[in-house]
């Protein structure tokens, strides 16, 4: 779902870069105040998974295909979307300036999608669904939300540029990201009970109590 | 580096350079999700901005062919996982040591 350069007006692009720079403040802010030591390889190998599952198109029905996206996954492990922020907007400038695919100019508003809408959407309705329907589900559930309302946003957004019309951009991107975020939840469950397997004390809920003393410290 | 974390770097290195070496194997050739709709919804072409060394995650020198998407996704991979451990290292919180174990 990386929007290619000429898909976006160039002032709308502006737009979205000025959405990213508050976004990348508040993230390096959190990093500075919550990002351990420890955590520093995790957040190297996240970023090199992130790029190689983004770059692989798996096929799916009607002649088309899609990749993972992922930024449920950081936010999860991490308790934070801030963290998903930091890790789209270094694989998708990697990705744009090395790789062709998605656009400099759509910078601001890939990393919107996938890192903010995918980071946000799927920490927090992980942590709307986890009381009702129990974790492993909830993971699955909040990971198919990131990925199919990014889908939407950027059939919003094209809507906006002038590329898409409304109704069959929502229903067209909303049908071929439905099939890609049951493999996005697939992939987001087996990695965080792998995590939660051999490396519990990776994962920020698991520290949830040393994070919140910090929190109160803060305020 | 503590021993975990380099076992963490390892494994996660290894999947990732598997996946990097099936890529050009079972990369669909299909548009993307998003490619597909603007084609059937939008007459708007893409238009790089740059020229990019590795487009379509192919080494333009190597040409067009699975062994040159191997060595492009190799090099990303590595790429992403240098920039991400240094950056990391420069956000990290700056702090008293507290040693955890």
């Amino acid at each position: 779902m990386h929007i290619p350069d000429g898909f976006i007006p160039l002032q709308q692009c502006a737009i979205y870069f000025i959405i990213l720079i508050p976004a990348l403040i508040l993230s390096l802010r959190w990093a500075r105040n919550n990002l351990d030591e420890k955590m520093v390889p995790l957040m190297a190998v996240l970023a090199a998974g992130i790029f190689a599952i983004m770059s692989i198109n798996i096929p799916i029905p009607w002649g088309t295909s899609g990749h993972m996206v992922g930024g449920a996954l950081v936010a999860l492990i991490f308790c934070a979307p801030e963290a998903a922020i930091i890790i789209f907007t270094l694989v998708l400038l990697v990705q744009g300036l090395f790789f062709g695919d998605g656009g400099l100019t759509t910078l601001g508003a890939n990393v919107l999608n996938m890192g903010i809408i995918g980071g946000v959407v799927g920490l927090y309705s992980f942590k709307i669904f986890r009381k009702p329907i129990g974790k492993v589900p909830a993971i699955f559930l909040a990971s198919w939300l990131s990925i199919f309302l990014a889908a939407e946003a950027v059939a919003v957004e094209l809507w906006l540029a002038g590329t898409f019309p409304l109704q069959a951009g929502l229903i067209l991107m909303g049908l071929y990201h439905s099939i890609i975020g049951i493999l996005e939840g697939i992939l987001t469950v087996v990695v965080i009970l792998a995590l939660e397997k051999t490396r519990p004390d990776l994962l920020s809920w698991n520290q949830k109590r040393i994070s919140n003393a910090e929190d109160d410290e803060r305020k | 580096m503590r021993p975990k974390d380099r076992n963490l770097i390892i494994v996660a290195v290894v999947a990732c350079l598997i996946i990097g070496v099936m890529a050009p194997f079972i990369a669909s050739n299909n548009p993307d999700g998003l490619e597909k709709t603007a084609q059937q919804i939008s007459s708007k072409e893409e238009s790089g901005v740059i020229n990019s060394p590795f487009t379509d995650y192919q080494i333009t020198l190597l040409g067009d062919n699975p062994f040159s998407g191997i060595i492009a996704m190799i090099i990303g991979i590595l790429i992403v996982l240098g920039l991400g451990y240094v950056i990391a290292l420069i956000l990290k919180k700056r702090k008293t040591k507290e040693n955890s174990e």
